[in-house]
């Protein structure tokens, strides 16, 4: 028999809770935040007519990153908690 | 101070070959079973304790210590007299400027250069030769193959996971090479350059794209050799990615008796380059790329190089063939390189 050690990451952390998921999206704000690749443009164009017109959404609120290859900064996810639901994706 | 690192109990080698390689621990190739003697022994090999703190990875807030970069050594084959480098590495690894979270889930499939300086490189008996940019000896291939398990197992950097590479290349398994300081007087080495004291030992970390390797063997002027590496680094500009960033050039002996001829230093041959790699955003109409060429960006003139420091000049390569290699950044000014001494702090 041989004792090996773990070599990957334990966590040390308490998991993190999801969140309730809304029951609908009438009437509420959703978020859309893109990495600010240029393809990301018309893809969340259409889904932001599709969220207005099918799902009859209160506001779509769009967002940038500043950076694509870094995770989003402080000010943006302040603002992501008012929300009832964010849509996030890259452009590539 | 023990070690804490989960244990687990497996039946033989082939057991454990099997088990890590069913949980993504390696990277495919046979690993060294990580027990708790040899992983003690690693870590003693740089006088480091298992809790001592190498960095916090900056994205994901990972808390990496010495304990598990030496687990990740042993698999990978490493020495306790490479442990110093490696440790070093992850330490540069967590440098906010260097963005290894960017660096390694990108598209784009860079891998992490490793450029060792100073006495280590004879400690461990380096080679700066002949395939100088392939894993030209024992201690740069466990190294650079440290590195990449450091990656995967502690900040999940596995293909198809956090690691979205379109491609990859090569380097993205084991990547490091000690430069050739000796044969490249009265050039300084490129931890000199970046600050490093001499008779200190330093690892340059860069993410970097794959190597584009050049030829000129046809003339004794510098301004020549530099017109061939500027015209390859002017391709990656139009074929690659237009943005400035570092690049690093490396230049074997045969091409660099050209500049130690002419009387040229690394500062020389960063001008030159800096002033010479140049493009505009109307050059992309040639190879493909007219959609993003528009009257308002055409005109617009495109460094390589931020500013003349941002070109890593290294001596590396066998000692005949008139090849160089110019290695692109991972993608513009997004990562920085970043060079940390091995065992002393230079700024505190």
């Amino acid at each position: 028999m041989i004792t090996v050690l773990r070599p990957d990451y334990e966590q040390t952390a308490a998991p993190l809770s999801l969140t309730r998921r809304p029951l609908t999206l009438a009437g509420a704000t959703i978020g859309i935040v893109s990495n600010g690749k240029a393809n990301s443009r018309p893809f969340f164009d259409h889904l932001e007519e599709l969220l207005r017109r099918h799902w009859h959404v209160a506001d779509v609120v769009r967002r940038t990153k500043a950076n694509y290859s870094a995770p989003a900064e402080r000010e943006l996810i302040d603002e992501a908690v008012r929300w009832a639901v964010m849509f996030a994706g890259v452009g590539d | 101070m023990p070690l804490t690192a989960e244990t687990l109990a497996i039946g033989d080698d082939d057991h454990v070959q099997r088990v890590f390689l069913e949980r993504g621990w390696t990277d495919g190739l046979p690993i060294v079973a990580p027990t708790p003697e040899r992983v003690e022994a690693m870590l003693a090999g740089a006088w480091f304790g298992p809790d001592d703190l190498l960095g916090v990875e900056p994205v994901k807030a990972r808390v990496l210590t010495a304990e598990k970069a030496a687990i990740n050594a042993v698999m990978a084959g490493c020495l306790p007299a490479d442990f110093p480098v490696v440790a070093t590495a992850v330490t540069a690894l967590c440098r906010p400027e260097l963005l290894v979270h960017g660096a390694t889930a990108s598209t784009g499939g860079c891998a992490i250069l490793l450029v060792v300086n100073g006495p280590i490189r004879q400690e461990l008996a380096m080679s700066s030769a002949h395939s100088a940019l392939a894993g030209a000896d024992r201690a740069s291939v466990c190294i650079g193959r440290a590195v990449r398990l450091v990656l995967r197992n502690l900040l999940d950097v596995r293909p198809g996971e956090l690691d979205r590479s379109t491609l990859g290349h090569p380097g993205k398994l084991s990547w490091c090479v000690a430069e050739d300081e000796e044969g490249a007087h009265p050039w300084q080495p490129l931890a000199a350059e970046r600050g490093v004291p001499d008779g200190v030992s330093a690892v340059t970390a860069f993410a970097a794209s794959g190597p584009r390797q050049i030829m000129n063997e046809w003339t004794t002027d510098p301004v020549d050799v530099l017109t061939t590496v500027v015209a390859e680094i002017k391709s990656t500009m139009l074929h690659y990615s237009i943005w400035a960033g570092n690049y690093a050039v490396v230049f074997p002996p045969q091409l660099r008796a050209v500049f130690h001829g002419a009387g040229w230093s690394k500062a020389d041959i960063r001008q030159f380059v800096y002033d010479h790699a140049v493009v505009h955003r109307s050059d992309w109409e040639a190879v493909g790329k007219a959609a993003v060429v528009s009257d308002t960006n055409r005109d617009r003139k495109y460094r390589a190089l931020p500013s003349p420091d941002d070109l890593l000049v290294v001596a590396a390569g066998g000692e005949a063939g008139g090849f160089a290699a110019v290695i692109p950044p991972w993608l513009g000014p997004k990562s920085a390189a970043v060079t940390e001494p091995i065992g002393v702090c230079v700024d505190c």
